[in-house]
């Protein structure tokens, strides 16, 4: 088992990097490889079975396109593939048609999915979800100066029941292709979703159970009363 | 610029609302400025300011630093205006100016010492122009307010006027590069024997360089990206400190700071590595306003760190100490644990940092904890770890995440209730780490230990 985090000494942002200790935790005897951003990405030649992208800056998602932007074809063949893909945060703009600046400069992104980002980043849009996802719970927080446009209907990951979904007028939260999930969802999204977790598990065709499970999942519980209160 | 009508409306409207806010006894530090920006939106701009304004802003240390030099500035006779006791975002600073005005809106001192929220320099550095703007560090704060570090020192960059002079953290390579084009003083601590050569901390904002993309290579680490280094491939690397303190004596409780050839010694009031930085940051300061060593030496010597933020107490041989540990805040929080963690014997730790806003009316995001070390809470001298508040279960995974034994670990969701778990067995010191808003239930903690430890005695005897 092979798990490749992309550019972690760039996009580490907000604690997600955490998703992975988690999920060493989960495969103990998985191989995780950290690729810089000076590197060229283990799936470019090998096989992977699992490719994690976090949140990053504004500037580095012009240097994350510009480094993904040859491999464009690798990546649609991965996704294809179904091999297992999280982008957390705005990792996953970098996959859109472009993303568009406050005066409507336009940065390319990869094109592998029908949709673009806008930036406000004078307005930073903060809030939590609760939503469905196959026949479990998902939670989790944004904290975002962009939205998402265009169509994700086809590739929903999240039916929003409370939150927003990939902008303030949609209730469809991210991009699931295949094994491909791109959220907004920012954090420790797989530590707070254990359930979610254990699908991550099913789709690398692991069968071990959740590490820390009775307590990732009181406080899983907890926090969905909490969530459904307020 | 030329005043107008919307001014005198707005600072007459302001200083009578002061009036009357201190007639009910109600504290006019921030709504005045607010009344004032809303009459007339560039107040700030308007309003004649003292001929010498020192800002400060950065992540952490600011109102540190700023109590700081206003104190010592008053021991040695300086009258000034500040922001002490208000905001410090345009509002507070709009009332203080206001304050410091006469009727007619001329400034009646000529100088002020402000604290300015690094998220307001939109707000008003288009409106002032400091004569020093000193920058103590910038550092991953609240991510649902502040982002990350490069879009507040985009904005910083973007804002600080041309013609300030600034003050930086030379250590710090994100600080130290804010707005490249302005004059600059670095002010730095020179290698210390506790510097590392690869860094603990989780959070890194400047790992690669900014320029190439290349990996960074630390001559040493302090802490997060707080250090010396430099770029292998370009010629990115730290800069040259202007004013650097060196022999760091803890025993003796001194330092010497170095200026040129200018070598002078000062009194350390804290052994705290923060709080060694907030001392050299106002050392650099008062030394470029024209102070002498004496007189700011004097005056240091008489600092306290204040109540509110560090305290501590012996109760029957059993030291209880609380300390600000702002929640949503990795790197404060970091470095409070690191101080708990190398502070001599055995204690137990109390961890009250949920944000209560967020406990009372919403659901706190959990990520700042993710980028906090937690991990130094995992050592052997710390014999217990009770957490407790809204977010005790997430807290007890947290815990469990840095690899803390979970027989260490006590969690409840009331904070009293949860410290009657304590295990005063063979502790030395017990360490209540509590939030900004948290003040009250710090007391009452402090009160039920000094109760707990004082009866367990009485039942020994």
């Amino acid at each position: 088992m092979k798990i490749e985090i992309l550019f972690p000494e760039f996009c580490n942002l907000f604690g997600d990097m955490y998703n992975m200790k988690y999920l060493k935790m989960c495969i103990p005897d998985a191989e995780f490889i950290e690729t810089a951003l000076e590197e060229e990405p283990a799936f470019v030649k090998e096989n992977v079975n699992f490719i994690y992208l976090g949140p990053m800056t504004e500037n580095t998602q012009e240097k994350v396109i510009a480094k993904l932007l040859p491999y464009k074809e690798r990546i649609i063949e991965l996704i294809d593939k179904n091999v297992v893909f999280l982008f957390t945060g705005n990792a996953v703009e970098v996959l859109g048609k472009y993303i568009e600046n406050e005066d409507g400069s336009k940065i390319d992104g990869l094109g592998i999915f029908d949709v673009y980002a806008k930036r406000d980043m004078f307005h930073r849009h903060n809030s939590y979800l609760i939503g469905k996802y196959e026949d479990i719970e998902v939670i989790g927080f944004k904290s975002q100066f962009t939205m998402m446009y265009g169509d994700n209907t086809k590739t929903p990951f999240i039916e929003v029941e409370k939150g927003i979904g990939i902008n303030k007028d949609s209730k469809i939260e991210g991009i699931k292709k295949n094994n491909f999930i791109g959220t907004y969802l920012i954090g420790p999204l797989l530590i707070l979703n254990p359930l979610f977790t254990k699908k991550i598990l099913e789709m690398l065709g692991v069968d071990n159970e959740v590490a820390l499970k009775e307590d990732t999942m009181a406080a899983y519980e907890a926090r969905i009363k909490e969530l459904r209160r307020l | 610029m030329r005043k107008g009508f919307r001014f005198y409306i707005a600072l007459w409207g302001a200083k009578f609302g002061t009036m009357i806010l201190k007639l009910f006894r109600r504290n006019a530090t921030f709504f005045p400025g607010k009344f004032a920006l809303k009459v007339c939106p560039d107040f700030i701009g308007k309003i004649e300011k003292p001929r010498t304004i020192i800002a400060v802003t950065g992540t952490n240390g600011k109102t540190t630093v700023c109590n700081m030099i206003e104190d010592i500035l008053k021991d040695n006779n300086y009258v000034f205006i500040d922001n002490k006791y208000g905001s410090n975002i345009d509002a507070g600073i709009a009332t203080t100016l206001i304050s410091g005005a006469s009727l007619m809106g001329k400034a009646k001192k000529d100088l002020a010492v402000l604290e300015v929220d690094e998220r307001s320099a939109p707000k008003v550095y288009p409106y002032l122009t400091p004569t020093y703007l000193v920058c103590t560090n910038l550092f991953r704060d609240s991510l649902m307010r502040n982002a990350h570090t490069e879009f507040i020192s985009g904005i910083l960059t973007k804002y600080i006027p041309k013609e300030t002079t600034l003050i930086l953290n030379g250590d710090d390579l994100i600080a130290s590069n804010i707005a490249p084009e302005n004059k600059r003083i670095y002010f730095g601590i020179d290698r210390l024997p506790t510097d590392t050569e690869k860094c603990e901390n989780i959070a890194r904002d400047i790992i690669a360089c900014p320029k190439c993309n290349t990996k960074l290579f630390y001559d040493y680490v302090r802490y997060n990206h707080i250090g010396k280094a430099h770029c292998p491939k370009c010629d990115f690397k730290s800069p040259e400190i202007d004013y650097l303190a060196t022999n760091i004596d803890l025993k003796n409780m001194k330092l010497t700071l170095k200026n040129g050839n200018l070598i002078e010694e000062y009194d350390l009031i804290s052994d705290n590595i923060i709080n060694i930085y907030n001392i050299v940051t106002v050392i650099t300061v008062l030394k470029q306003i024209g102070l002498s060593q004496k007189q700011i030496n004097e005056s240091l010597k008489k600092q306290k760190i204040v109540d509110t933020r560090y305290s501590e107490e012996v109760v029957d041989g059993i030291k209880i100490i609380t300390h600000l540990a702002k929640g949503m805040n990795p790197i404060a929080c970091s470095r409070v644990f690191d101080y708990v963690r190398k502070y001599k014997g055995n204690k137990v730790v109390i961890l009250f940092l949920d944000d209560l806003h967020e406990a009372a009316n919403g659901s706190e995001n959990i990520a700042w904890q993710y980028d906090t070390d937690y991990e130094f809470l995992n050592n052997d001298s710390i014999k217990q770890i009770i957490i407790a508040g809204a977010r005790y279960l997430d807290g007890y995974v947290r815990l469990q995440m840095a690899g803390i034994d979970k027989a260490k670990i006590s969690c409840q969701r009331d904070e009293m209730s949860a410290l009657d778990n304590i295990k005063l067995n063979g502790i030395e010191t017990v360490f209540i780490l509590h939030d900004l808003y948290s003040m009250e239930l710090k007391e009452s903690a402090k009160k039920k230990v000094e109760v707990m430890i004082r009866t367990k005695i009485e039942n020994k005897a």
